[in-house]
């Protein structure tokens, strides 16, 4: 660094950083988020010449597989899921780091033949020791994974997980799986993925927010009635039963995603986009964190219903889904944010499967205007003006103002500004998985989720947990493509507010 | 969707703009979505180039593109326009953004005052780029009006027969205006290779260059710049892209990166919004 720092020629020249040489070691590797995004997500850094030039990655699974069959299939996973189009340059660049490791590493010595390929990669390919292990692996096996690799561990170059979420499954086995990494890794060396916080939109939150001087000072109690955030699925569980059936919306959706929405969108200015002032700012809020009561919570499970004009079956109808099960596929919230900036003004979440719409978006619903100046008729159409942040899809931001309709008299309604991602920077915006894989590579960790974070989301969701287990819910409630149970519809009503519906 | 009209008013333009605009409308939700005014300064020599250019430049930058094509020597004083409005899906949507591409031709007297023209046609408050191909006529009315309201010049000076004597004209330009020079941006790969053999190239003495003379002129003053050496001595030999750059003696070895296309290189300058201090610096030793 003092090199570099003391060279007058780099100056200006906006040297993109790149990582170490490295070898990425993907365990579970024969599942669908493998496939799907985060060998697609490689494919888009090398076409991109992100990666380093001494790479390799190293697919971990039990599966029997051969690599030449493993890589066979990840061109096909490239081919279809890829965003830019197939080079058989790049993907062959890319294919020759590879190999497949068919192993359990939960056994005595099944770590071994992990550690064999890694030593073949520093040797034919440079990676220099340097390892990033992803674990694309249901929780219940992420301690078996970190003990095996953990006690693995040598001196030579930078050891560092990635940990797909959920982290645990309540606070306890949360702070026990974090207690297992602590004996391997240091909190610096463990980037907990929640793969929203990549999302570009997501990001633009920091900066429709910290980069505009109009919006910071009207972002507070005085001038914001609300704010709803959904994460609306129109999907079932995809065949994701085992998963599902004790995680549920709460685990899968709420306890990460959602909360780190709000925290996002609740968070205080940080003093720089320091990985540590950034998790600062969102681990006060997620402390301040509270549900008023039980009433304020609200559960549900989809029936039998239509989606997209196709009849669907139900949760319990699903294959792998107990016939009696009371797993929740729908969730929603009333939570304060106890602080000066916040008091009073409700966040109201929802997030489930087979909604009426897929969408992810924040909805800040600022205060009427004080007085009713156009009279109760010319107002009719009007409605507060709501900043609109779309998630996904249709990325962007848009803010309804009242405007005066054309003509004789002083009609007022609503119209949309709208501000569409795709349409004013035309660049592709980049998967997720990119910007995280490529970020974990070069130890950025201001996307990943904290520790003390984690800690705070578990705590909100035991206590809405413990809450249920009292009692056994009616499910289903709620038929698949509608906005979840009446009971959602109470949860606002009772405020006099209501669900945005579109 | 497209208009064209002889020896017409900048008014009826900035109409017929508007008509376009909701014509597209009505074909299906059409937005508008600008993020700058892109002038280019034309003559008809560069034309077709120009074309091709904003043919792979238009989607990504949505933008009201205005090309100004000089006439001077027409006889009558006039503007003759084409306007064409361009729509782009959005991705799987039903909606699509649209781009304008202004081509005005300015004949006789009009193409001594371009900014009269151009300025009721910016879009608000957003930034105005002006590309202007081949040589700027420095001194000219037509180049210090523009300069005048634009917030970005860019020129490849690869496109310049008067060097290095253009560079000492272009360098006041500075103080009026941000400055790109596209043959500046070519060089980036090689003045990366160039900064990973410091500090081996601290106490170099000789630089060659096969290349255009642009390239060769600003990779040295580049080097003498930074380094504080204006002993430097370059040789360059012509050749028409960067071949070659050896240090002492010693070739560089070539950068990776794939040759940019001329759409490219115009959408990164359009892209960038702040000065680059160390090309200012390069261009003021000329």
């Amino acid at each position: 660094m003092t090199e570099l720092a003391e060279n007058p020629l780099v100056e200006g020249l906006e040297l993109r950083r790149r990582p170490d040489p490295c070898a990425i070691v993907i365990f579970g590797v024969s599942g669908d988020l493998t496939a799907r995004k985060l060998i697609p997500a490689l494919y888009a850094l090398a076409v991109r010449r992100l990666l380093p030039e001494q790479f390799g990655v190293v697919g971990v699974a039990r599966s029997k597989e051969t690599t030449e069959e493993f890589v066979a299939r990840m061109g096909e996973a490239v081919r279809e899921h890829a965003r830019d189009e197939f080079r058989e340059d790049v993907w062959a660049g890319l294919a020759a780091g590879m190999r497949y490791v068919a192993t359990d590493v939960s056994r005595p010595g099944g770590e071994e033949p992990v550690v064999r390929a890694l030593e073949e990669l520093d040797a034919e390919r440079g990676t220099a020791g340097n390892r990033l292990y992803y674990l694309a692996i249901p929780p219940s096996g992420i301690a078996d994974v970190v003990e095996a690799m953990g006690k693995r561990r040598t001196n030579e170059g930078w050891t560092r997980i990635v940990v797909e979420k959920p982290f645990g499954h309540d606070l306890a086995s949360a702070r026990e799986l974090h207690a297992t990494m602590e004996r391997h890794f240091t909190e610096g060396e463990v980037f907990r993925i929640d793969h929203y916080l990549g999302k570009e939109t997501v990001q633009n939150m920091l900066a429709l927010r910290f980069a505009n001087g109009i919006f910071e000072p009207i972002w507070n109690r005085q001038f914001i009635d609300h704010v709803q955030i959904t994460v609306g699925e129109t999907i079932g569980i995809e065949g994701r039963a085992s998963f599902y059936e004790g995680a549920g919306a709460i685990r899968d959706i709420f306890q990460n995603h959602l909360l780190q929405l709000v925290a996002l969108t609740a968070m205080e200015p940080p003093i720089d986009f320091s990985a540590d002032s950034v998790r600062n700012e969102k681990v006060k809020v997620l402390r301040g964190l509270r549900t008023p009561g039980p009433r304020e919570v609200v559960r549900g499970q989809y029936g039998t219903g239509f989606v997209e004009g196709a009849e669907v079956p139900g949760y319990r109808e699903e294959a792998g889904v107990a016939a009696d099960s009371s797993t929740e596929t729908f969730v929603a919230a009333k939570l304060a944010v106890d602080n000066w900036r916040w008091a009073d003004t409700p966040f109201y979440v929802r997030a489930g499967k087979r909604l009426a719409r897929r969408e992810t978006t924040i909805a800040i619903q600022f205060k009427r205007a004080p007085h009713p100046l156009f009279g109760a008729q010319g107002a009719e159409g009007l409605r507060p003006n709501v900043l609109l942040i779309h998630v996904q899809p249709d990325e962007g931001i848009s803010l309804a103002i009242g405007a005066k309709v054309p003509g004789q008299g002083m009609t007022i309604r609503s119209v949309h500004m709208d501000f569409l991602y795709g349409g004013a920077f035309r660049t592709g915006l980049p998967e997720a998985y990119e910007r995280l894989i490529l970020d974990a590579m070069l130890g950025d960790a201001t996307l990943f989720t904290r520790i003390d974070e984690v800690e705070e989301q578990w705590s909100l969701v035991d206590s809405i947990v413990s809450a249920w287990a009292r009692d056994r819910p009616g499910f289903p409630n709620y038929p698949a493509g509608t906005w979840g149970p009446p009971n959602a519809d109470d949860l606002l009503h009772r405020d006099q507010r209501s669900w945005r519906r579109h | 969707m497209e208009w064209a009209g002889v020896d017409v008013s900048v008014a009826e333009v900035e109409q017929r703009l508007a008509r376009l605009r909701m014509e597209a409308e009505e074909g299906g939700a059409a937005q508008r979505t600008s993020v700058m005014t892109h002038i280019a300064w034309v003559p008809e020599p560069w034309l077709p180039a120009a074309l091709e250019t904003l043919r792979g430049l238009a989607e990504r930058h949505p933008s009201r593109t205005i090309l100004l094509v000089p006439e001077p020597d027409a006889g009558v004083a006039a503007i003759d326009a084409e306007l064409e409005l361009e729509r782009f899906p959005l991705g799987q949507s039903e909606r699509s953004i649209c781009s304008e591409i202004v081509l005005l031709r300015l004949r006789g007297a009009r193409a001594h005052a371009p900014a009269s023209i151009v300025t009721p046609l910016l879009i608000s408050d957003l930034p105005v780029f002006c590309r202007w191909r081949g040589e700027p006529s420095f001194g000219s009315g037509a180049f210090e009006q523009l300069v005048g309201v634009v917030d970005r010049l860019v020129v490849d000076s690869e496109e310049w027969d008067d060097l290095p004597f253009a560079y000492t004209k272009l360098g006041p330009v500075l103080d009026r205006a941000a400055v790109s020079d596209i043959a500046w941006q070519r060089l980036l790969p090689w003045r990366g290779a160039l900064a990973r053999l410091w500090p081996g190239l601290a106490e170099a003495s000789a630089l060659r260059v096969a290349g255009p003379r642009a390239d060769a002129l600003l990779l040295a003053a580049w080097l003498r710049t930074r380094l504080g050496r204006d002993d430097l001595a370059l040789a360059h030999e012509e050749a028409p892209a960067l071949e070659l750059v050896a240090v002492d003696g010693t070739a560089v070895d070539p950068p990776e990166a794939e040759r940019p296309t001329p759409s490219d290189l115009l959408s990164n300058e359009l892209d960038r919004f702040g000065r680059d201090p160390v090309y200012e610096q390069a261009l003021r030793s000329f």
